[in-house]
């Protein structure tokens, strides 16, 4: 989150003024890596109790929050806005350890005629402003929000122009945002000035569009709060793959970037149940592909839809939110924090009394998702952001420029979710991993993975061998068609054509330890391409069945490129990701892990279990470890540490158990998490 | 079991004389207090002998055939029975009052039974009061209480207070149902004995029931 | 319409092949051309569709009903993707609804337009359809699984499962595995003719087992008793004999066979297989019927058949935790077997994951649908209808 700090918003300010000029005048912006830099986090708010170490209620650089709509049931109206018992509902997110409430401006409410504002919705805004105060929470105020019911925007006098491009309108919404920012400037319980959601935020239909609105709406706050943090609510991932229009230079403008799995990403990706394979990784996968070098809320966070149990809601929410804590998120918000009361339908869906999903019922009854919020909200608290710092994550998953080619170019389609096949890998290996581009920076990474892209520029190609002849370390797997020339000299390969689809893969070992240990299978596995390979200096690690090139590692300058000679990323993510074959899994699993362990950048704690994620921060005298079960089944996850281990504790506190050895097992619920401090012999 | 006695049974099949079959079975079975192994050492040698002649041609295909249809008449004797026997437990089932969901409820019910325990299914939107009537009319003392939904869970609660009030403190509850599997405290609050997570969890909880109150004496 | 344009012809003739980013460039190309061609926009929404890009799909096939409100191949295309994509079963309803009117015949949108209307909880309107289905094909598996799955959630496992078996005995995989443990492929050669078939035993047994393997029953069972003629004690033939008297509903003589080749050799896998069958059609012998069924999934450890035959027999144990590992292996090994997938379904309500049955019924629609590539039969017969 944005420091207080003047001076280094300032310096950080002209620097980006300074990278916009030369944007203007290049054709691609190249951004600075992520990976290794922590985002600013804001100072606390909330004081720390003195003496022994204690958590505070709530962790201060890791805010919990949730999204507080405008009505409670279906049967009221859009005036009804926030028209309830706000105070008690706040005290309840306070007592929950929440210290973050998304709110949304209703304009049809604030300007009901042209130029007039209503002080009953500014008295109520001022109402919700007082509560939040009372219990220490602080808001996030979203301007431009279409939530469905509310008719937020449809000012009746807008004679259904489009309030994004419609200059009238424009002017309109500036004055409504400077009437309300200028009222809250200096009010410390406004966190945040957000421009929009994504639902109404997806209506742009060009880039530019995008842009130009938010520069106005942005210069309209700024005018009036120079210092406040701006965002507007879009993952970049997921809004290009709706709408086309790319974000990513509307968001850099921000002071803070959101992800999140919208249903119909989650559709596209990961459909499936929630509880195990990529549904519980894609959250983590666009939480990387959103932080470029902005600190990132983890946005909406519940179910998107009723077909699932009670159990398999609190389970999603829990992965959900240990994923946002381990894999450097600034803040969590939730999705909704009281159950829409709807109608009573006839049997539709299979409630009579259809709710949507919040974090407490329609009678105010916390619902056992709560309770999880609740706990994690306790670790969360434990860990200082101050004293403990996540491992930086040195390799990184590339997402080819080529997903951003419209149709009828289909890399657009089948590049993210290879990318998010091999974050899984990736994860499986317990790498800390990240998500860049094509345009990014290398050199903050010691590996770069390439999963199954189609094309990469000339430029990029020269960058690849440049990032590998100066020590870092490169894992492609053949996309299709005509290999680049600079395979030759990078992978040590001779590209002989794409032998085409094949039904099979397997594998036989020919230099044991190269890649780790890698063990040989016969798969069925459908494959749409194999790269015929001829010997060009590389050293063939595994081979097919019939000796053609499955594994190539090949030293180039201080560096190593691996070539896979098939898109397995690819065939695995098209396929049934419930029925991948495991040895093809483990083979991928295997030569990640040994790429990265060689590069420098391996896992810290060696895990057995691939479906448990692991994170470490490291702290001065120990360390916190946390652990997270992605599948519906219970597991002892045994764990090797670097050293020996003292002891082990709850991160929370509790008396340590006495370990003395490099090696631990910690059992794990289905779907579980666990939080352990860890203090070396 | 002796190889004359499948001899015997061959004989009567071929024979097509389904009383002699019949006889040879009840000889078996008088003679031996293992009976639960009549298809794996009488029936089944028989029709071995019986594949063989065949395949011999020591009996034509209608002689084959005909003995194939003693063979069908007399099955019931020999194999195993595909209802479980009554185990002379009664469990109450039901879905709890404002609660309309079916589904788990129907498939616990079905198991049971098919377990061979005397289910009473109450069905849905089953009010305290009608279980603990239901309870003393059939002097149950296993209930099952189905929700699914977390305020139907929650009012679980009033079955045991229900309970108590009608001087039943002997019962045992068990509950079922998505928001205990979500909340493991919920079972406790609500006064449960036990949480159902499935079909194949039901026997065993009930099974486990019905045993420690059989020790108890609560039930024969 | 007056008739395919070369470009489209092209795009067509790509999709064909299978050759999806071609296809979709010519496809491309013939919008460039003529963007108002209904035939363009279906072709577009199937091969979206191959790809499991269910969002272009829906973009693509809605385009081409906007074009032409008679595009049958592209409401297919339409409701499969709503279904495979999930969350849009109203939507899908009404596809499904006015593709069984368009094409009263297609068996499959009854079945798909029952799986809709079981997804949004309207269960009596799902048993109709599926019902429909079987009215206009007897065969249709998958509509007697959800029929099954239908039964288990209304009375349980017991009376669903008769209805498993009884679907699955329509599946053709079954007796592919005899034939596999029996060493009988198809290879494109007609069976010979029972007069024309060599002296020695091998040949005999050959012949028989390629003349049960296209159904020629009586011809086999010839052909079984010359050998029986030279040796009665042939386990192998036994073997086959009983697998003569399983498809002719004839399970007594089928037992007998089967116990005899087994007291020859008890480890013909064939006899083994024919036993576990002859068992499992008797309530009562389940537990032998997984007992043989679990050894045979042991000797066949690669094929998912003996898996799931092991599955159903635990299923009517009331051992549901073992049958959902077998489900699962057989899946691992075939994640298409649409019999493991409704089975493994059934499994999962009896535990009250029902996310997870409903996902393994629509992967066994997705796998199912997939295999019967309806997709071209209701394009040529749109294309011809309009040519």
């Amino acid at each position: 989150m944005p420091t207080r700090d003047k001076d280094a918003r300032k310096r950080r300010d002209e620097a980006r003024a300074a990278r916009a000029a030369k944007a203007k005048s290049a054709p691609k912006k190249k951004k600075a890596p992520q990976a290794p830099k922590a985002p600013e986090r804001p100072v606390a708010k909330v004081a720390e109790p003195p003496g022994k170490r204690t958590a505070s209620a709530r962790n201060p650089l890791f805010p919990i929050g949730v999204n507080y709509y405008p009505l409670e049931a279906e049967t009221q109206s859009w005036d009804d806005w926030y028209d309830r018992d706000v105070a008690s509902e706040f005290a309840a997110m306070a007592e929950a350890r929440m210290s973050l409430v998304r709110i949304f401006i209703s304009w049809k409410l604030f300007e009901p005629q042209v130029g007039q504002y209503s002080d009953d919705a500014e008295d109520r805004l001022s109402g919700i402003m007082d509560a939040a105060r009372d219990n220490k929470l602080q808001l996030i105020v979203t301007f431009f929000a279409d939530d469905r019911l509310a008719e937020l925007l449809e000012v009746p006098w807008g004679k259904k122009r489009d309030a994004r491009t419609d200059q009238y309108l424009l002017q309109r919404e500036t004055s409504l945002i400077q009437r309300i920012v200028n009222k809250y400037r200096s009010d410390p319980v406004v966190f945040a000035w957000d421009l929009g959601n994504e639902a109404f935020l997806s209506g742009f239909k060009t880039q530019p569009q995008l842009e130009a609105w938010v520069d106005t709406m942005r210069e309209a706050v700024r005018e009036v709060d120079p210092d406040r943090p701006i965002l507007f609510s879009v993952d970049p991932e997921t809004m290009f793959r709706h709408t086309g229009v790319d974000p990513r230079d509307a968001i850099d403008k921000g002071e803070i970037a959101v992800s999140h799995a919208t249903a119909a990403y989650r559709a596209y990706a990961s459909e499936g149940p929630v509880i195990s394979g990529p549904s519980t990784y894609v959250d983590g996968f666009l939480l990387h592909s959103a932080a470029r070098d902005l600190p990132v809320l983890m946005d909406d966070i519940g179910m998107l839809s009723l077909d699932h149990s009670v159990a398999e809601e609190s389970a999603h929410v829990r992965t959900v939110l240990y994923t946002g804590l381990m894999n450097r998120a600034s803040g969590v918000l939730l999705r909704r924090f009281c159950d829409l009361d709807t109608e009573r339908r006839e049997p539709y869906f299979r409630d009579p009394f259809e709710v949507l999903v919040g974090l407490v019922d329609v009678d105010g009854e916390d619902k056992p998702v709560m309770n999880e919020v609740e706990t994690f909200a306790r670790v969360a608290a434990w860990v200082d952001f101050k004293e403990y710092t996540l491992v930086p994550e040195r390799t990184a998953v590339l997402i080819p420029g080529e997903r951003y080619e419209p149709l009828p170019n289909l890399a657009g389609l089948y590049d993210p979710r290879a990318c998010l096949e091999a974050y899984m890998f990736a994860k499986e290996a317990q790498l800390p991993v990240s998500v860049a581009r094509e345009e990014d920076e290398f050199g903050a990474f010691s590996v770069l993975v390439v999963p199954s892209a189609f094309n990469l520029t000339d430029e990029t190609w020269e960058r690849l061998a440049s990032f590998v002849q100066s020590g870092g370390a490169l894992i492609y797997s053949y996309g299709g068609g005509e290999a680049h020339p600079a395979v030759r000299d990078l992978f040590g390969v001779e590209f002989l054509g794409d032998g085409g689809a094949v039904d099979s893969l397997t594998c036989r070992v020919a230099q044991q330890d190269v890649l780790g240990t890698l063990e040989p299978f016969d798969s069925t596995l459908s494959l749409p391409h194999f790269a015929l390979l001829g010997h060009g200096g590389g050293t063939v690690v595994a081979t097919d069945a019939k000796g053609n090139p499955l594994l190539v590692a090949n030293q180039h300058g201080q560096g190593r490129a691996v070539f896979i000679a098939t898109p397995v990323e690819r065939a695995l993510a098209q396929g049934d990701p419930w029925a991948a074959p495991a040895e093809v899994k483990a083979m991928m699993q295997t030569v990640y892990g040994a790429v990265a362990s060689a590069a420098g950048c391996g896992a810290q704690i060696e895990c057995d279990i691939p479906e448990v994620e692991v994170a470490l921060f490291n702290g001065e005298g120990d360390d916190i470890v946390l652990l997270l079960n992605h599948s519906p089944e219970a597991v002892t996850a045994n764990l090797v540490f670097e050293r020996a281990v003292a002891s082990i504790s709850d991160v929370r506190g509790g008396t340590p158990s006495q370990i003395g050895a490099v090696g631990l097992g910690v059992a794990l619920e289905p779907n579980g998490a666990a939080s352990l401090r860890i203090v070396y012999a | 079991m002796s190889d004359d006695a499948s001899a015997r049974l061959y004989q009567a099949l071929v024979n097509q004389d389904a009383a002699a079959a019949i006889s040879v079975i009840e000889q078996v079975r008088g003679a031996s207090s293992d009976t639960g192994t009549l298809f794996e050492s009488l029936f089944a040698p028989a029709m071995s002998l019986l594949g063989g002649a065949w395949a011999a041609g020591t009996i034509d295909e209608y002689t084959f055939t005909q003995a194939a249809v003693v063979a069908e008449q007399i099955g019931s004797f020999v194999m195993p029975s595909s209802t479980a026997q009554d185990t002379g437990v009664t469990v109450l089932l039901g879905t709890m009052h404002r609660d309309h969901h079916s589904i788990d409820r129907n498939i616990i019910a079905a198991a049971l039974k098919e377990a061979g325990h005397r289910v009473i299914d109450l069905g849905a939107d089953v009010r305290p009061a009608e279980f603990l009537e239901r309870l003393d009319e059939t002097g149950a003392r296993i209930v099952i209480v189905c929700a699914q939904m977390m305020a139907t869970a929650r009012s679980i609660l009033r079955v045991r207070e229900m309970f108590l009030t009608g001087g039943v403190d002997d019962a045992v509850i068990l509950v079922s149902g998505g928001p205990f599997a979500a909340d493991k405290t919920l079972a406790r609050t609500v006064g449960a004995n036990g949480v159902i997570s499935g079909a194949e969890s039901a026997l065993k909880l009930v099974s486990r029931a019905a045993r420690d109150l059989r020790k108890a004496g609560r039930i024969s | 319409m007056t008739g395919r344009s070369q470009q489209v012809a092209l795009a067509e003739g790509l999709a064909r092949q299978g050759h999806i980013q071609p296809a979709v460039e010519a496809c491309y190309q013939a919008l460039r051309i003529d963007d108002a061609d209904p035939l363009v926009h279906c072709l577009l929404a199937h091969l979206m569709l191959e790809g499991d890009f269910y969002d272009e799909a829906i973009e693509a096939a809605t385009r081409a009903i906007e074009i032409d409100p008679d595009c049958s191949p592209a409401y297919l295309a339409l409701g499969l993707a709503y279904d495979r994509r999930g969350g849009m079963w109203d939507q899908s309803i009404l596809v499904w609804h006015e593709l069984a009117e368009v094409v009263p015949d297609l068996v499959t949108a009854h079945v798909q337009l029952g799986e809709a209307f079981s997804a949004a909880a309207f269960d009596e309107e799902a048993i109709d359809a599926w019902r429909k289905a079987l009215e206009l094909d007897p065969h249709k598996a998958r509509a007697m699984y959800n029929l099954a799955i239908a039964a288990l959630r209304k009375e349980g496992v017991a009376t669903a499962l008769p209805g498993f078996r009884k679907a699955g005995e329509l599946d053709p995989s079954q007796d592919d595995f005899f034939f596999a443990l029996a060493g009988i492929k198809d290879d494109g050669n007609p069976a010979p003719d029972p007069e024309d078939v060599e002296e020695d035993r091998e040949s005999r047994l050959e012949a028989a087992g390629a003349l049960a393997f296209e159904e020629d029953f009586f011809s086999a069972a010839e052909v079984i008793r010359w050998i029986f003629d030279e040796d009665h004690d042939d386990a192998d033939a036994l073997a086959l004999s009983a697998y003569l008297y399983i498809k002719q509903e004839a399970i007594n003589e089928a037992m007998a066979c089967a116990l005899r080749a087994l007291s020859i050799n008890k480890r013909t896998r064939t006899a083994i297989y024919c036993l576990g069958v002859t068992f499992s059609k008797r309530p009562g012998l389940n537990e032998h019927a997984a007992r043989v069924f679990g050894a045979l999934a042991k000797s066949s450890p690669d094929e998912p058949i003996p898996h799931v035959l092991h599955a159903e027999a635990l299923l009517g144990l009331q051992k549901f935790s073992r049958a959902e590992t077998a489900y699962q292996t057989a899946i691992r090994l075939d994640p298409a077997c649409v019999r493991a997938r409704f089975g493994l379904a059934a499994v999962f309500f009896t535990e009250g994951r029902h996310a997870e049955a409903m996902w393994e019924i629509r992967r066994a629609a997705y796998h199912d649908t997939r295999r019967q590539g309806l997709f071209w039969d209701l394009y040529d017969a749109y294309t011809e209808g309009s040519a």
